[in-house]
């Protein structure tokens, strides 16, 4: 098997599996009991908060334990707008994730929602931004890397221009896609998604970062759990089984970008040899690490993608969460990538399992394909 | 006091002397839908009787019989002996559940088939509704259009029910023969097999499939489609056919506007072969005239002369709409509208022949030796009995 679909999700790491079970089958106390062994609970869940938040040059207590990305995506701006008075008008771009983008979508009968334009890498358009801001802008939510393309944000940039155009208004930054992959620092943010099945932890496990002193309103309401920020029962092995695969990340940080842009690079150049093949998206050593996204004209994605499937070959023709979708690919639209080229895009997205010799066999698998399916076109 | 569900069948009643036979297919129909629910189903002078359903699974017990084909109506019944007191003591327990203490009209329906009880059926309306609207003072008779139905039947128990649910209708199932139904995964196919089922036929399905045109869920989705349609039709026998090879020698050999006819009659030829090996003598598909291209009237003559078997297409004259309604009904549509591409719409030209000519087609299917891959389709072939649990 060649799984090319790491941004989909991620193969968990032995390390964090083991935590995981750890806190299922030992320590499995509910670390808001009174007893010992809860409490022994509660040190570990809080080192791994500690450990997250240093990851994101943050600190503990600015840390919510969420279910995921989604999750953390939703309390952020629901959670955020609940703690303010009036309306007023909310910015974010045309190609975020839909635990984003439908979430503002809704809430345009009561806000002025407003979305800012990317460049045709997928990059959020500053200009543009500059323009939608004004005095009366509350929240701002854009994300960290572009999950189709990979292409890199400037957030800081952008948390600049927010504060000086609008010095009201929240910064929310969905980091699902480039926590980890691409250097982050939480002080040009008021609040940063983080999810830990992308960074091979286990699924169903996330985090929000909550800047120190935004007025927050948290998430879900009952047992007062993480400063009454996000109420239930403390999920010990989703948390601590994100904080091995963390540990683990960190501790070869190095060397996993380096693999990751190896593959990358050298699945670009193999591919980019074969004819009508384009890449959408920044150049290959530009972008984030993991994530690449290429157009095979005269080939529809989706028959590709099988037929690679048949050869165990895994990749996606769109994010897996947009994939449920029928019609257009909103994030290819937004960038100007439509028709043909549309059509037929692939995105591979990589992670520290993946090798060189990986790539240069699902190259050559699809080389082979190619000539095949391209003698079938929908006429 | 014992509860039962009465169950009615309507056309069994005009056949012979193989009526029995049609009973009993009713009887194996029933006890298929009613498994796990340790029900005693006997059958007595044109009615079943259903025993022994415990008092909380009535209203499941009564859905499952809805799906039965050859069932008229169902109603859950009170028996007790045909004793005057009882009968009135069941109908007012009867009464107290549905009209309580609240202002309601009713009316007393009876029926006697045991001429040995003492009271004829206008007797029994009269007494009854008296003794009703003693113990219910809020009660008051209305004969035109009541609220409450009040039902007795005098037979070998008296019988005291309400509620009458209206069965799927049709012929049992298995008194018919076998058919092939051509299911593609869409709204249609699902409801042809239904109606030509529920008139007693038992179902082969043949589907066809592209891969990697095609994605293994729409393969999972034709298989939960079959399913849905066993909950009414029994196990189906279904047959999966790769498709791929034959579809893209159609794109590159022949005409491009004739493909998808070619394609149909190509289906059609491998839908019988696979028919005939199950003991069917038909084929069902979900074809309604005009509805696109290759349901013209022209091209759906170039289809069956594709093969010799009847080809049975029960939605000919149907709306979409209509469709549409019974796949609710039956509960197939949200699986249809699943948004998995079928092989059929794969390659469909830009401009398809809407009126093909029989011996242009049969020309244009030579340009390509068909016969050794329809045998490399049939040799793999996957069939699964569905609903055969």
């Amino acid at each position: 098997m060649i799984y090319l679909d790491n941004s989909a999700t991620t193969r968990t790491l032995p390390a964090a599996a083991e935590a995981a079970q750890k806190y299922m089958c030992e320590s499995f106390f509910n670390p808001a009991a009174a007893y010992s062994p809860a409490v022994e609970s509660e040190r570990a869940v809080n080192g791994a908060r500690a450990r997250l938040a240093e990851a994101m040059h943050g600190s503990a207590e600015e840390i919510v334990f969420t279910s995921g990305g989604t999750e953390s995506n939703n309390m952020a701006i629901h959670g955020a707008l609940g703690a303010m008075r009036g309306r007023g008008q909310l910015i974010t771009s045309a190609v975020e994730h839909p635990s984003v983008y439908e979430v503002m979508r809704g809430l345009a009968s009561e806000y002025n929602v407003r979305e800012a334009g990317v460049d045709k890498e997928g990059r959020l358009d500053l200009t543009s931004l500059a323009e939608q801001l004004t005095p009366d802008t509350r929240f701002v939510s854009i994300m960290q890397v572009n999950n189709e393309t990979g292409a890199i944000n400037d957030i800081p940039a952008i948390y600049k221009l927010v504060k000086q155009e609008a010095p009201g208004a929240l910064v929310h930054v969905d980091g699902v896609q480039g926590f980890l992959k691409v250097p982050f620092d939480a002080r040009s943010c008021d609040f940063y998604t983080i999810s830990g099945h992308k960074f091979h932890g286990p699924k169903g496990v996330g985090a929000l970062y909550v800047k120190k002193g935004t007025r927050f309103l948290g998430g879900q309401i009952g047992g007062g759990q993480e400063r009454n920020l996000r109420s239930g029962t403390t999920n010990t092995p989703g948390i601590m089984g994100m904080d091995a695969a963390l540990q683990y990340y960190l501790a070869n940080q190095g060397t996993i970008w380096q693999n990751m842009r190896a593959c990358k690079m050298r699945l670009a150049e193999n591919l980019l040899t074969l004819p009508d093949v384009l890449i959408n998206g920044p150049a290959p050593e530009n972008g984030a690490p993991h994530i690449l996204n290429m157009s095979f004209l005269g080939v529809r994605g989706e028959v590709l993608l099988h037929a690679l499937e048949e050869k165990k070959i895994y990749v996606s023709t769109g994010s897996a969460c947009s994939a449920h979708k029928k019609g257009k690919n909103r994030i290819l639209n937004a960038m100007g990538v439509t028709g043909d080229r549309q059509e037929g895009a692939i995105r591979f997205s990589f992670s520290l399992f993946n090798t060189p010799a990986e790539m240069d066999e699902a190259a050559a698998a699809i080389a082979g394909l190619l000539g095949l399916l391209r003698r079938f076109r929908r006429r | 006091m014992e509860q039962v569900l009465l169950v009615r069948y309507g056309e069994i009643h005009l056949k012979g002397l193989n009526r029995p036979f049609f009973e009993r297919k009713l009887i194996d129909g029933i006890n298929n839908v009613l498994r796990g629910f340790h029900a005693r189903v006997r059958r007595d002078q044109g009615r079943i009787y259903v025993y022994g359903i415990a008092e909380d699974r009535i209203d499941d017990a009564c859905d499952a019989l809805t799906r039965v084909f050859g069932v008229h109506s169902i109603s859950p019944a009170m028996a007790v002996e045909k004793d005057w007191d009882a009968i009135v003591a069941a109908a007012a327990q009867l009464t107290e559940q549905a009209a309580g203490g609240r202002a309601a009209t009713f009316k007393v329906f009876s029926r006697r088939s045991d001429k040995g009880f003492p009271m004829n059926s206008e007797t029994i309306n009269r007494e009854l509704g008296h003794a009703l609207l003693e113990r219910f003072p809020n009660l008051s008779v209305d004969v035109h259009t009541p609220e409450l139905k009040v039902c007795v039947e005098i037979r070998e128990q008296a019988f005291i029910y309400a509620a009458e649910i209206m069965g799927a209708g049709g012929m049992p199932t298995g008194t018919a023969g076998r058919a092939a139904l051509l299911i593609s995964g869409g709204i249609d196919s699902p409801v042809a097999g239904y109606l030509m089922a529920k008139r007693g036929l038992t179902l082969s399905a043949v589907h066809f499939y592209s891969y990697p045109y095609t994605s293994e869920r729409a393969r999972d989705k034709v298989v939960e489609l079959t399913r849905l349609v066993s909950r009414y039709a029994g196990p189906v026998r279904l047959h999966l056919v790769p498709f791929t090879e034959i579809q893209l020698a159609i794109y590159e050999k022949c005409p491009p506007k004739e493909t998808t006819v070619l394609m149909r009659r190509l289906m059609m030829r491998i839908a019988e072969l696979l028919a005939k090996q199950d003991g069917a003598l038909a084929l069902i598909t979900g074809e309604a005239l005009g509805q696109v291209a290759s349901q013209t009237l022209e091209s759906l003559c170039v289809t069956d002369d594709a093969v010799s078997m009847p080809v049975f297409r029960p939605l000919i004259g149907f709306d979409k709409e209509d469709i549409v309604t019974i796949a609710k009904r039956i509960g197939t549509f949200e699986t249809s509208i699943l948004p998995y591409e079928d092989c059929c719409t794969v390659f469909v030209p830009q401009h398809p022949v809407t009126k093909p000519e029989v011996a242009k087609l049969r020309e244009s299917e030579t340009m390509v030796d068909f016969a050794p891959m329809i045998a490399a389709a049939l040799e793999k072939t996957e069939t699964l009995e569905v609903g055969a649990d």
